[in-house]
């Protein structure tokens, strides 16, 4: 079992719209160790976002390599990538994504669901960890948006992943909610050893990582 | 992963209100129109059958569909009641019926002229539940001496009327009872008897009468109904039909066999039945396909929420289905009420039409429902895969 959790090499992006080529990210190479918290700062349009998304297997590079675990994961299935997110990856993101039709606590119980986990008090006990208990049967549109990313937050870790991603957590937050949001990261660091992905512009929040990583125009500039 | 399709459904409360509407009165006209159709032929046919005899003796060129055509002799019984089996009388009983049309409740309705002494075998187990059973002597003589005498029927100041039995569908259908009065033609007629519902004919009067009614003197029938001797196989009954038709150059059927040949003359009619059902069922499912399609368009981001917690294409396919699924439960299990409840209004409105509901239908509407509604979220489950999840994750 190596100990990098993360590796790139010469990662590229370039979205294509019909004949229009837009690149995105360029020869990115990237170490991250297993149980490393890392920002990853950067401009807007600087790729940081289409980089959390290679990472966590939402988005397929156009060129090199990614490795989780050791294991090359650029040609993985589709049922492959799928199994990977459900079981060693939580996403969090800057518009929390949380289904609305649902209560915080299915919203948490739907992940586990998808997992085939047992609902074994998983749910329960990230709620009351983010200290949502009393607020379990609120839908999100009910809760206010410090409230909705903790719970977001719970989604993300009742699986104890082994890689959490977040992009910009903290973008729409005031600066009280967004320090209770990264006093909240830095307890699931420090209680479960993920290891942390953080995509932000914010020096605030990158200083709560343990290595900060800029991205400018699609290139690592220092890391 | 049906809690979410659930919530979602709830959610949208009037799509998912029209669109269990939808299912339901395609479900409903499905039913009906298959009830409808088959109901009243298969109670026609029931009817038929009801009669205490296995064969019917009828002029080849009588339509069986429309009651009419041909006549026979009477003095064709005798004949008919020497045909032998193995050297044995096969033939126990011979019943003619003379078939008029008059109307009634508001419709025209077939008459079955009968003989007193045949009317058991016409009803029954069951029963007269009103009045009692006509005469025909003195009814018929004084018909047939008016009819001499001044060569019309049309003498309505006469107290000679033609008495009827009537069932009580139709009974309750025109509001008539005992001492009801009708015409028959330019003639009078009066109900003497209600005997329950499921009689071959839903009214009958003495053959005499009818006949004579009809200015017919001579002794013909439009049908004969023969009671075989014993408990004879099928087989053996269709070899006593050969026979009869060898005896009397007439057609000679199974009386089970009516319903068959009642389906087979309006062919059409089931056809264009089936045709419309089908096109309805095509409309509903259509509405469901761009009902579900428009769920998922408008859910993207819901879709590529699920895919960032892992959830793969086959679950996010079954998602889709859930919900069409869902939307075609409750709107098959709304149309079937729905059916009963039509039913109830065509039969108290018309009381003499008959919707029938067979389980089987109901099953296969559960099936044709549930069949659809997975068909039909397939496309829009290939589109819901197609979509990219980092845009819908991106952007409102």
């Amino acid at each position: 079992m190596t100990d990098i959790r993360i590796q790139t090499e010469n990662l590229c992006k370039t979205f294509r719209n019909g004949r229009l080529a837009t690149p995105v990210l360029f020869d990115v190479n990237l170490e991250i160790r297993a149980g490393e918290f890392v920002a990853i700062m950067g401009p807007s349009g600087c790729g940081k976002s289409t980089l959390m998304h290679i990472l966590g297997l939402m988005l397929s590079a156009s060129g090199g390599r990614i490795r989780l675990d050791g294991r090359d994961m650029s040609q993985a299935s589709p049922a492959e990538r799928a199994r990977w997110r459900r079981e060693r990856i939580g996403f969090v993101f800057q518009r929390f994504n949380l289904l609305a039709t649902l209560s915080a606590h299915d919203n948490i119980a739907l992940a586990e669901q998808i997992r085939r986990n047992p609902p074994d008090g998983q749910v329960d006990r990230v709620l009351a960890a983010v200290g949502m208990t009393d607020r379990a049967r609120y839908k999100p549109g009910q809760l206010s948006i410090g409230q909705q990313q903790r719970i977001a937050i719970a989604r993300a870790v009742v699986h104890r992943p082994a890689i959490l991603l977040a992009d910009e957590p903290t973008g729409n937050l005031d600066s009280a909610h967004a320090r209770l949001i990264l006093d909240l990261f830095g307890r699931i660091h420090r209680q479960d050893h993920p290891t942390i992905v953080l995509i932000t512009h914010s020096p605030e929040a990158a200083g709560y990582a343990e290595r900060i990583v800029e991205l400018k125009d699609g290139r690592i500039h220092h890391g | 992963m049906l809690r979410l399709a659930w919530a979602n459904l709830l959610h949208h409360k009037i799509r998912t209100a029209l669109s269990v509407l939808a299912v339901a009165i395609a479900i409903t006209l499905l039913l009906i129109l298959v009830g409808l159709a088959h109901g009243t032929l298969n109670d026609v046919s029931r009817r038929m059958e009801s009669v205490e005899a296995q064969i019917l003796v009828r002029d080849a060129y009588f339509d069986l569909g429309s009651l009419s055509g041909g006549k026979l002799w009477e003095k064709e019984i005798p004949r008919l009641l020497e045909v032998k089996l193995d050297q044995q009388p096969a033939v126990e009983r011979v019943m003619p019926v003379f078939l008029g049309r008059m109307k009634l409740a508001g419709q025209s309705q077939n008459v079955f002229g009968i003989a007193p002494q045949d009317f058991p075998y016409f009803i029954g187990s069951r029963r007269l539940v009103d009045g009692g059973l006509f005469t025909d002597a003195d009814s018929a003589r004084e018909l047939l001496d008016r009819f001499e005498q001044a060569g019309t029927m049309g003498d309505t100041t006469s107290p000679a009327y033609m008495p009827l039995i009537v069932d009580q569908r139709l009974a309750a259908a025109g509001d008539l009872h005992v001492g009801s009065a009708a015409r028959y033609g330019d003639l009078d007629a009066r109900v003497v008897g209600i005997v329950q519902t499921g009689v071959a004919g839903r009214v009958f009067a003495p053959i005499n009468t009818l006949r004579a009614a009809n200015g017919v003197a001579v002794q013909t029938a439009h049908l004969f109904f023969v009671k075989a001797a014993g408990r004879l196989s099928t087989d053996q009954l269709l070899a006593l039909c050969e026979r009869i038709e060898q005896a009397t150059a007439r057609s000679a059927t199974l009386v089970a066999d009516y319903g068959r040949i009642m389906k087979g003359n309006f062919r059409t009619l089931i056809l264009f039945v089936d045709l419309v059902s089908l096109i309805a069922l095509v409309i509903c499912f259509l509405f469901i396909l761009v009902t579900i399609y428009t769920s998922v368009l408008e859910r993207c981001r819901e879709i590529a929420i699920l895919q960032s917690l892992g959830a793969t294409r086959r679950r996010i396919l079954l998602q889709t289905v859930q919900e069409a699924l869902l939307l075609c439960v409750a709107g098959t299990l709304l149309g079937i009420g729905l059916t009963f409840a039509v039913r109830y209004g065509i039969e108290t409105a018309r009381p003499l039409m008959t919707v029938e509901i067979r389980a089987s239908w109901l099953l296969g509407a559960t099936a044709v429902g549930i069949g659809g509604g997975i068909l039909s979220s397939l496309y829009p489950g290939y589109v819901a895969l197609r979509h990219d999840p980092v845009e819908a994750l991106s952007f409102e």
